[in-house]
């Protein structure tokens, strides 16, 4: 009897990581809530295409989705049914179900990604749809080139977001300081933030990519470069060096930042900073509205400069956003494609963009919001088109995000296990190993 | 049930078959893909459209010479184990022990107290003492800080491998000793008073009669607790993935779980996510193994 039960404890553990394989995302063969599909007059009344959408971009995305599923069904006649999908374990849950082949028909895919699961075989080519509906011009090239890959379109672009600073209006002015125009600047204003109030973080640093990678590219530095059909970390370049030891230099000898922000994401930072514990913090063009939403008390005491460089002018950040993609496995790709570009074109993109703080990624779109001079949008607006940059369009760097290079990399420096130059040094081996494979 | 006649020899199989048939699609089915899988190389891309490589023994050969296994993963896995089963097997005792002394009304009530230390989710225990042990904001820590253990000005228990294992180690010993507890409790009810009573009356203290009585007599109770704490504390996972940087972002906490998992899903190298599967269960069936035969040769004496 314990023979039995001991052996199949092991049997057990040992099938464990491929049940997650199989048992993990299999949820998109329930009917969707509500049954009455009488309405609308179009030819694919009764079927349902499962979209998943990240979760958190859109702090209203319920009452959104309603609106977009009552229009669809009216214009196709067929239902939609939204999932929400938390970005933390988005890329697991794709992978999950590529393997288990239970992914949805349309999903929001963030643009690192796209080239990854795209050369996998695992989203469908859209160029032909996109060159039918006249469109090849219409979206904004950087995003639309994330998603490309020799020649073939894994993703329509839907929106595009950048990071610059968020700052405390209040606790600047209390300082009596300007924001931040250089790094010396940086330093100067988060001294003054700390003397003014002790217990603030002045500029929290915490282990995320895309809080990171501003200093490398304002140094000079390179996260990879290509060259012919191989990429080469540049992290570990004098100049990726200079920028990250300014970065720990603010963590350790300035003393901005607190210990706990070396185990800290982007989001942990921003709520943070919600909860009014940071005076300034690197946060992306859509979070203003959230900040707000989450404590009231911010309300009218933010402002938004551009992440200067190290003597003025600005640092490049990360210009990430979102692909809707066609799944391979769809059986309703003109249905999906009619969905898709519902959503990134006309209406619904610009719609999304209002409530979300996105920049939509179409150039009709995004023109009209040059001339915007909303003081929590124009300076994210001059970040996108002056300073911004892509992280290297290869099916290997949703790998390199899955290691989580860079995070180890910001955690063992601001641990104090590394120097910025070992650290990075590492880092840099890590990269490459995972290109050359 | 007893009757010699017909197709007798068939009967137990025919009855044991859907059971036989469960455990096959379960657990025999995906053990054996594993298995295989850790001879192939296997990635995102053979995942989405079949035909994968078998390229021999070339994965167990990768994490066999990455000095990640030798240098963190392994020793991880062996001593927070260790220390895991011998800290909850020895609180699991004293609970029982004192469980067993209390009146029936106490009894429930502290039983009742242990089951809840049991009955919360691994994921949401684990969140309760990652936000004891916050850096900033955390009430251990601050206690930590006042007696001088910490620094909470520079230090961020987390990135310390020492301090984030001794927190897994309360996390996983506060979840499992209730088991434990109840357990041997179950077992020590079985003892006839008069046992005890006797050795007390020889003159036996509480020690030596916990040592000469209740110990043997609750040697099969003890295997089984060991042996599942065993099992339990060498495939901790989510204990160890959701604290601050257990999910890959610092790589000195790794353990066999944790690296198997971030291997196969993060990174999309099933078969050397496999191959450290296959690792860690060989391991575990030896040190199961090694452990029975000693038991029951005791036994045997």
């Amino acid at each position: 009897m314990m023979r039995t039960s001991r052996a199949t404890r092991l049997l057990a553990l040992a099938a464990a990581s491929t049940l997650t394989l199989t048992a993990c995302g299999s949820d998109d063969s329930g009917s969707g809530s509500g049954g009455d599909a009488g309405s609308g007059g179009g030819d694919a009344s009764g079927e349902t295409l499962t979209v998943w959408i990240m979760e958190g971009t859109n702090p209203d995305a319920t009452p959104f989705f309603e609106e977009v599923s009552t229009a669809f069904e009216e214009e196709t006649g067929a239902t939609l049914d939204i999932q929400y999908v938390p970005w933390a374990s988005a890329h697991d849950k794709f992978t999950n179900s590529i393997a288990g082949g239970t992914g949805p028909d349309v999903a929001e895919v963030g643009t690192t990604w796209t080239p990854e699961f795209g050369d996998a075989g695992a989203l469908m080519d859209v160029s032909d749809k996109i060159e039918e509906a006249g469109l090849a011009d219409g979206y904004v090239d950087s995003v639309l080139e994330s998603g490309t890959l020799d020649g073939a379109v894994y993703g329509a672009p839907w929106y595009a977001g950048v990071r610059s600073i968020i700052y405390r209006t209040d606790l600047l002015e209390e300082a009596g300081v300007e924001p931040p125009t250089t790094w010396d600047e940086l330093v100067s204003v988060g001294e003054a933030l700390k003397e003014s109030d002790p217990d603030l973080i002045p500029f929290p640093v915490p282990n995320s990519t895309h809080t990171t990678t501003p200093f490398i590219w304002g140094a000079g530095g390179e996260v990879a470069t290509q060259e012919g059909d191989t990429w080469e970390s540049g992290l570990d370049s004098p100049e990726s060096i200079e920028g990250l030891q300014f970065l720990e230099s603010l963590a350790g000898e300035h003393d901005l930042s607190t210990p706990a922000a070396s185990t800290w994401n982007e989001a942990d930072t921003r709520d943070a900073f919600a909860r009014g514990e940071a005076g300034m913090i690197i946060s992306g063009s859509w979070t203003p509205k959230s900040i707000v939403e989450a404590n009231g008390d911010l309300e009218g005491k933010l402002g938004v400069v551009p992440i200067p460089g190290p003597d003025g002018g600005m640092s490049p950040s990360f210009a990430g956003g979102s692909h809707l993609s066609v799944f391979e496995t769809t059986d309703n790709e003109d249905l999906a494609w009619t969905f898709v570009e519902m959503m990134t074109t006309g209406e619904y993109a610009e719609m999304w963009g209002e409530q979300t703080g996105f920049f939509p990624a179409t150039n009709d779109l995004l023109s009209q919001l040059e001339e915007a001079e909303d003081p929590l949008v124009a300076p994210f607006a001059q970040q996108m088109l002056e300073a911004s940059a892509t992280l290297p369009v290869t099916p290997q760097w949703g790998q390199v995000e899955g290691a989580q290079t860079i995070p180890a990399m910001m955690e063992s420096i601001l641990g104090g296990k590394a120097s910025p130059e070992e650290a990075a040094t590492t880092a840099a081996d890590e990269m490459n190993e995972i290109f050359g494979s | 049930m007893s009757s010699p006649a017909l197709g007798s020899a068939r009967r137990p199989w025919l009855l044991l078959a859907p059971t036989l048939a469960v455990i096959g699609i379960l657990l025999l089915w995906p053990m054996v893909r594993v298995v295989v899988l850790s001879f192939q190389d296997f990635g995102l891309r053979e995942l989405v459209r079949g035909g994968a490589e078998l390229i021999g023994l070339q994965n167990y050969r990768d994490v066999l010479t990455d000095e990640r296994l030798w240098r963190v993963a392994l020793p991880n896995t062996v001593v927070f184990a260790l220390v895991c089963v011998v800290l909850t097997v020895v609180v699991g005792t004293l609970v029982a022990l004192l469980l067993h002394r209390l009146s029936p009304g106490w009894r429930t009530l502290v039983t009742m107290a242990v089951m809840a230390a049991w009955a919360v989710p691994a994921v949401t225990g684990t969140y309760v003492w990652v936000y004891l042990f916050d850096a900033r904001a955390g009430f251990l820590t601050g206690v930590l800080g006042q007696l001088g253990l910490v620094d909470v000005a520079t230090q961020n228990l987390f990135t310390e491998r020492g301090w984030f294992y001794a927190i897994a180690t309360l996390n996983v010993v506060h979840h499992g000793f209730p088991f434990v507890a109840v357990t041997v409790l179950a077992g020590l009810v079985t003892i006839p008073s008069e046992l005890p009573e006797a050795a007390m009356i020889d003159g036996a203290n509480a020690w030596q009669r916990f040592r000469h009585v209740t110990l043997p007599m609750l040697k099969p109770v003890f295997a089984i607790v060991t042996i599942l704490s065993t099992i339990w504390d060498f495939k901790v996972f989510t204990q160890i993935y959701l604290m601050p940087g257990g999910d890959g972002s610092n790589r000195e906490v790794l353990n066999l779980g944790t690296w198997s998992y971030i291997t196969a899903m993060s990174q999309n190298q099933f078969g050397l996510g496999a191959a450290i599967a296959v690792l860690l269960t060989v391991l575990l069936m030896v040190i199961t193994a090694v452990y029975l035969r000693t038991l029951f040769k005791e036994e045997e004496l």
